[in-house]
């Protein structure tokens, strides 16, 4: 049975998410928006674990006070299948991205009983000249480079109580007005900590199912929410649905995606309406594949 | 004080070993075992009864006052609570101490920390010669931990030292670093005459250093990052005991050149 908030129609669904491997990275630079660059370019296609290999995305930015070597810096998380799956996204994504860019830096960001390597590839670029320096329980990796030197520190904990694919799917009759809510669903997700959208700009326009006619194929267009395509297939819309943005989260825990999709689903519901969108529904596979569901009814 | 309190009831006429004499040991046993304890290094030993008066009841701290500079290897093997001593302590202050807490209101002799792989210890006066160096049988010096002198401390402080940190707050002796292989020695009041001789990797840290040998070379003046983590991880751990943050840009000394070179002293640039 749907209700209506603010004259937004919400499912009676649920969003299904899977268990997922997570990390935190913190990127200092010089300046915000040195550490903004390398973070951007680090998380840089890093949209879904299916074909980009891990998802990724910008955490939150962090004040002087809150990085180890009190510089600006920024928080990114990488999400993958498994610690193993991560390691060789780390190695490259922080040796393409953040050791080449200019006065960069980069150090665990999340503390957890498991870690997983942070410098230990990307220290061989010293080609021997590397030295390291040992402080507590974290070492960090010094590595010559043409502007002084790459700090970076040897491991990050890692996480595999963490969560991929909490979602919620925003449909309405004015596509700008409905873009223009699912942005302020992603402003409001990002003030929520440990949690990502790792899609562009954190909206999904190509929403997907699983599957497909063609062979080699994992995944294809979710046909029942494409609004060209309704009346020639079982469609999941209405006659006033014009369009449908979908914004994907992943978090380092359970309770993190659901603050964030209780952000997202107030965010639209409160201005929604007046910029066009009718419904808010959830991407779930009848709540047997993934192992996290998140009913809307309880989030809002 | 809480805890378990040994007095020194007189000057001591032979050399006391306290190895092994930590809060997690003496917890387990009675008082009167305690008292049997063998201390002495002579053939007829010493029961830690005969030597010391012994209060409290054994705790996470142990006490021991009146204490002077026949008391070796005080800390010895600490893995965890705290030792305070009020008074001198001899050689091997802290030896092979993995953690814990050790405070010395006094000076300390000849290998302070020597061996030592974690914990901290903090001598509120000078220390002797050899600090976080090594022993006859050793492969390494000092392999971790925190070492904080209120003082001075010796000559070849951190002989084949791999980690850990020596924080000095007066000058360190000649030949500071000596064989070093990592580790930071940051000496507030000045480093010695001729550090480093064959050091490989590690860092010395101070406002000025006497003399230099000629096989270190000057690398020029740095903003180096390491130095803001260094400064700010000491802070939050050692609170008022550490350094004083160096000015940003440093001049480089790397060395020894007779060795790997991978070594460096860091100086303020001037």
């Amino acid at each position: 049975m749907s209700k209506t908030v603010n004259g937004v129609s919400i499912d009676d669904t649920f969003a299904e998410a899977f268990g997922m491997t997570g990390t935190g990275i913190i990127i200092t630079a010089d300046s915000m928006k040195w550490a903004r660059i390398a973070a951007t370019v680090a998380t840089g296609f890093g949209t879904s674990v299916i074909g980009a290999g891990a998802e990724c995305g910008i955490d939150r930015e962090l004040s002087p006070d809150e990085t180890p070597d009190g510089r600006p810096g920024v928080r990114i998380l990488m999400f993958g299948f498994s610690p193993d799956a991560l390691v060789p996204q780390i190695r490259n994504r922080i040796g393409q991205c953040v050791l080449t860019s200019p006065g960069s830096a980069c150090y665990s960001g999340l503390k957890a009983p498991q870690s997983i390597g942070l410098g230990k590839g990307p220290r061989f670029f010293g080609d021997g000249y590397q030295t390291a320096k040992r402080l507590g329980q974290s070492r960090y990796w010094r590595v010559p480079v043409m502007d002084g030197e790459f700090v970076i520190e040897e491991e990050t904990g890692v996480t595999t109580d963490a969560v991929g694919g909490g979602n919620m799917l925003i449909l309405g009759n004015d596509r700008a007005g409905l873009l223009e809510t699912a942005e302020a669903a992603v402003e409001a997700i990002a003030k929520i900590d440990d949690v990502i959208t790792p899609f562009p700009g954190g909206i999904v326009r190509s929403g997907s199912k699983v599957g497909a006619k063609y062979s080699g194929m994992f995944a294809s267009t979710n046909n029942a929410f494409c609004p060209t395509l309704r009346g020639t297939v079982k469609s999941e819309l209405g006659p006033d649905t014009l369009a449908v943005l979908e914004i994907v989260i992943d978090g380092l825990t359970s309770k993190a995606v659901a603050d964030a999709m209780h952000a997202g689903l107030k965010a639209v519901t409160d201005t929604g309406a007046k910029r066009g969108v009718t419904r808010i529904t959830a991407g779930n596979y009848g709540g047997k594949l993934g192992q996290h569901h998140y009913h809307l009814k309880d989030l809002i | 004080m809480s805890g378990l309190t040994l007095r020194l009831k007189a000057p001591a006429t032979e050399r006391i070993n306290l190895d092994g004499i930590t809060p997690a040991k003496l917890a387990s046993l009675s008082t009167y075992e305690i008292a049997w304890l063998n201390v002495g290094i002579e053939k007829n030993g010493l029961a830690i009864g005969d030597a010391f008066d012994i209060s409290g009841s054994p705790s996470e701290t142990l006490t021991i006052e009146g204490s002077g500079a026949t008391l070796d290897f005080v800390g010895g093997g600490l893995d965890g609570g705290t030792i305070r001593v009020v008074g001198n302590v001899g050689a091997y202050t802290g030896r092979k101490m993995s953690g814990g807490k050790l405070e010395v209101r006094g000076n300390a002799g000849n290998f302070l920390a020597s061996g030592m792989t974690g914990g901290t210890i903090h001598i509120l006066e000078n220390a002797g010669d050899n600090a976080g160096g090594f022993m006859p049988g050793d492969r390494f010096g000092m392999l971790g931990g925190v070492a904080v002198v209120g003082g001075n401390i010796g000559a070849r402080a951190g002989e084949k030292m791999r980690r850990g940190t020596i924080i000095v707050k007066g000058k360190t002796g000649e030949n500071t670093g000596t064989r070093m292989i990592g580790g930071t020695i940051w000496a507030e009041g000045g480093i010695g005459p001729l550090p480093g001789l064959m050091m490989r990797r590690g860092t010395l840290i101070g406002p000025s250093v006497d003399s230099l040998l000629p096989t270190f070379v000057d690398c020029g003046k740095h903003d180096l990052v390491i130095m803001r983590i260094m400064s700010r991880y000491f802070k939050s751990t050692l609170g008022d005991l550490a350094p004083k943050p160096m000015p940003l840009f440093v001049q480089k000394i790397g060395g020894d050149t007779a060795a790997i070179g991978r070594g460096e002293i860091l100086l303020p640039a001037s």
